[in-house]
């Protein structure tokens, strides 16, 4: 069963392919079109200050916040080093987009008028005795309300989906009253009628989180003079009389018109450094609460390294005319092929036709489940690609060639060539990933889509050259459908008279 | 049978040896012209590494002079306004304010009687372009030397060196193209770029894998050079290369054509007019620059020297490619098109003995 060596791995792959696009049309997974092919806004933001890792996922989860109160589908916030690029697809408003995610957050504190409860009979406040520390007897403490609450559908004038969509600037009203949201996961926790701004995250120096005898506190500490402590204990000392200022004697924590905590002020002086926020807190909320106030003592500015706004109109115009190049290229190397390889180069275009299905089906599978966005760099990547894997046919249909020409049988020469012929082509391939991989890690923006596409048709040349050329050549020079060498382009008079004259020749040199 | 039947059969005589010293002549020259009009033109970066806004909208039917004048209005009037495509109206300018990039974007659209939300805008800090330079020459170092090694490995050091010295040269004289010419340089165009690099070195591997397997001829017969040997397997590889070089090609002037010059979409025309450059240059290259590179590399090897020397004193002409011992004395016809055609230089080789282990 020689003749059906390698036949395994053909009929697999097919399979494969066939599933792999039936699952894909079945399914309804497509590509997700880069913001380049469908409009959007894209935004590439720099930190203008040094600043650590955990202050810019700060800055990140605030700007998803805000992006997600637009209401847009699919929002894509990445990382790149220090900078932040947002990609926004497909929105509406887009100068209100762009304008919203440029803005710094502010941390505000402010005293709480009124607790407005969620739900009447869900809300309680509890109120935990000042700890004291252990080694640090001097340390003052405020203790937070900890609210166990559950949604309601109007409270205190704020809408259900406040935690979704935010509040402008005019809600926030930073110089006078406004009633704010308190948020857990995205449901609205608690909500707060707070006076006018007392003091700013400018106050602060920095937070941390410590473990102390009765759980987690959080332990903000201020900058020294009128500026910072001085501030503090100017509202403190108002909220501790609950005087009319601060009826409740609780000072909201605000960071971009959130309330983060609002703790019970205790004493009414502290010193700059040994404040700490008490309460039922789990690891992961102080954490989250320090990290807040750290990104509030110094807010990161930003600058707009980049900032994209993509028609809708002409992205769709460079989709279409990228396809119908891919098309008309298609067709023309359809014809260049089969007229230089006749039956081979048939074989070379199905070639073409599975990894297209292979790279349809985990493009949109990527897309669907990933986000990976395919953008007009990626069909570049793609189009140049129908060469690479035309390359290796041509690599191998030529060894073939030789070998026929040197005297072998079509049948000898198409397993023997494809030894040679293979290692060329892996040679090659591996060049090319080496060279994408490098991309993928080096560079930023559209360079790493171009990158992964070519990556990725690479790769599946490979896989394509092995588990489909192979065995698909095997089985064509040895049914009848390439039983002459006329079929391969060379005419079997002209081999004949080759090899003749060759073996001429070998006599005469070794004679 | 024609020259093309030869080419089919990896049977053309193209004295490889005699176009060496012209196209290592040419290149040199082309590489001094890139150099030297970097040097003096500079590249026409576009607003990507400058910094500055750019907006484009499809306005058939208008004229630069009447954008020119609308932009007047909003202070815009010196921004640099092109129809690029068939109909795309693309103004270019300083960074400017927000408010001013709305002002900017409703008379666009005013004067292509379309709605704002159809103009694109792009708007770039000055800082951005030097990160993505800096990013794109830090992936070129890290390919030389990844390639360098990866070929030192699966082939040998020489023919690395000389696929890194061909690629290199690719990679000036496409810049050099850009320069001449003063195409803008935009993001498109370096991924263009870097795609080429891993091109060039796909043809010139095919090139090296050829050499590699005929290698053992000059060492075993004595009777060709290094030279003549790496110009017999051009030859037989010739049409391969050109028919890799024609099935990468073709899709991307599909590209330029269709896609660019037909249906007028901008960014494809930036990716795919460095492309055809580089692929050009990068076919080339493989066998005009790397080959000769890598004869030259490989005749200061003792061994090699030492067959040159022998056949030297034989009063064997070494200067052109190699003849059989058969036909030496007589030119062999470089593009004769006589039917019976004499000895060919492949006819020296003896078919291969059959391996006598079959591989799988």
């Amino acid at each position: 069963m020689r003749r059906f060596r390698g036949f395994g791995s053909l009929i697999t792959l097919v399979v494969v392919a066939a599933v792999a696009l039936a699952y894909t049309l079945t399914a309804g997974n497509k590509p997700l079109l880069g913001l380049d092919l469908q409009g959007g806004v894209s935004v590439v933001l720099k930190p203008k200050q040094e600043v650590d890792n955990s202050t810019i996922d700060q800055a990140i989860s605030i700007i998803r916040q805000r992006i997600d109160a637009i209401g847009v589908a699919e929002p894509e916030i990445t990382r790149q080093g220090n900078n932040i690029l947002i990609q926004i697809p497909g929105v509406k408003d887009k100068d209100r987009a762009l304008d919203l995610v440029g803005q710094t957050a502010e941390m505000q504190f402010r005293p709480v008028l009124a607790n407005i409860p969620v739900d009447p009979t869900a809300t309680t406040t509890t109120t935990s005795s000042p700890p004291s520390t252990e080694g640090d007897p001097t340390a003052s403490t405020t203790t937070t309300v900890a609210s166990t609450t559950t949604t309601a559908a109007l409270v205190g004038g704020l809408p259900a989906g406040v935690c979704q969509t935010g509040l402008d600037a005019a809600q926030i009203n930073k110089e006078g009253t406004a009633t704010l949201p308190q948020c857990k996961a995205g449901n609205l926790v608690a909500s707060y009628s707070v006076g006018p701004t007392a003091l700013t995250g400018s106050a602060l120096d920095t937070a941390r989180a410590n473990l102390g005898d009765r759980g987690w506190v959080v332990a903000p500490v201020f900058k020294g003079g009128n500026e910072g402590i001085g501030a503090f204990n100017a509202i403190a000392a108002q909220c501790f009389a609950k005087s009319p200022t601060c009826p409740t004697g609780q000072l909201a924590i605000v960071l971009d018109g959130r309330v983060l905590s609002a703790p019970v002020i205790q004493q009414a002086s502290f010193e700059a450094d040994r404040i700490e926020i008490s309460g039922d807190f789990a690891e992961r909320d102080a954490k989250d609460l320090a990290t807040a106030l750290k990104y509030g003592a110094l807010p990161v500015e930003f600058e707009q390294q980049q900032a994209q706004i993509v028609s809708a109109t002409l992205g769709r115009d460079a989709l279409h005319a990228g396809l119908v190049a891919g098309l008309v290229g298609l067709i023309a190397v359809t014809i260049y092929m089969v007229a230089f390889y006749r039956v081979l180069g048939m074989l070379a275009i199905l070639k073409l036709g599975i990894e297209g299905a292979l790279l349809w089906a985990l493009i949109s599978w990527l897309g669907t489940n990933n986000g990976l966005a395919l953008t007009l760099a990626g069909i570049t990547g793609i189009i140049v690609s129908i060469g690479v894997s035309l390359d290796s046919n041509v690599v191998y249909y030529e060894h073939l060639k030789e070998d026929i020409l040197k005297g072998r049988s079509i049948r000898s020469a198409t397993d023997h060539s494809f030894v040679s012929a293979f290692s060329t082509i892996v040679k090659a391939d591996v060049a090319s990933l080496i060279g994408a991989a490098l991309l993928w890690w080096l560079t930023v923006g559209p360079v790493r889509g171009f990158a992964f596409y070519l990556a990725l048709s690479t790769a599946l040349d490979l896989l394509t050259s092995w588990a489909y050329m192979r065995p698909v050549v095997r089985l064509a020079t040895r049914s009848r459908l390439v039983h002459s060498s006329a079929l391969l382009g060379l005419p079997p008079e002209k081999v004949a008279e080759v090899r003749a004259r060759r073996s001429r020749e070998v006599e005469e040199v070794s004679g | 049978m024609s020259w093309l039947g030869r080419l089919n059969r990896g049977e053309t005589q193209i004295d490889f040896l005699k176009w060496w010293r012209r196209s290592l002549i040419l290149s040199a020259a082309l590489v001094v012209i890139s150099v030297l009009s970097l040097f003096v033109r500079g590249l026409d970066l576009g607003i990507d590494f400058e910094g500055g806004v750019s907006y484009e909208v499809a306005a058939p039917g208008v004229s630069t002079e009447e954008a020119r004048t609308a932009l007047e209005t909003v202070g815009e009037g010196s921004a640099k306004i092109q129809i690029v495509g068939t109909d795309t109206l693309r103004v270019q300018g300083p960074e400017s304010t927000p408010e001013q990039t709305i002002e900017v974007r409703r008379t666009l659209a005013q004067l292509a009687d379309t709605d704002p939300s159809n103009v694109s805008v792009s708007s770039v800090g000055a800082s951005w372009g030097g990160d993505i330079t800096r990013s794109a020459i830090r992936a070129l170092v890290f390919f030389f030397i990844a390639i360098l090694i990866y070929l030192t490995i699966r082939l040998e050091l020489r023919m690395a060196i000389a696929a890194i010295v061909a690629v290199v040269h690719d990679v000036l004289i496409s810049v050099g193209v850009y320069s001449v010419f003063q195409f803008e340089v935009t993001p498109a165009t370096v991924i263009a770029f870097l795609t080429i690099l891993g091109y060039s070195i796909y043809d010139t591997i095919v090139v090296d894998d050829k050499i590699k397997e005929n290698q053992g001829l000059v060492g075993l017969s004595g009777q060709m050079t290094y030279a003549q040997m790496t110009s017999l397997s051009m030859n037989q590889v010739l049409l391969r290369s050109i028919n890799t070089t024609v099935t990468s090609m073709i899709p991307v002037i599909s590209l330029l054509v269709v896609g660019a010059e037909i249906m007028g979409a901008v960014t494809l025309e930036e990716f795919a007019v460095a492309l055809t450059v580089g692929l050009g240059v990068g076919a080339y290259s493989s066998i005009f620059v790397a080959a000769p590179v890598l004869v030259f590399l490989k005749e200061r090897q003792p061994k090699f020297r030492a067959i040159r020397e022998r056949l030297q004193s034989q009063g064997v002409s070494i200067d052109r490619a190699a003849v059989p011992a058969t036909t030496s004395g007589e030119s062999a016809p470089v593009d004769g098109t006589t039917a019976s055609a004499p000895r060919t230089a492949t006819g020296v080789i003896p078919p291969r003995p059959r391996k006598k282990t079959r591989r799988r």
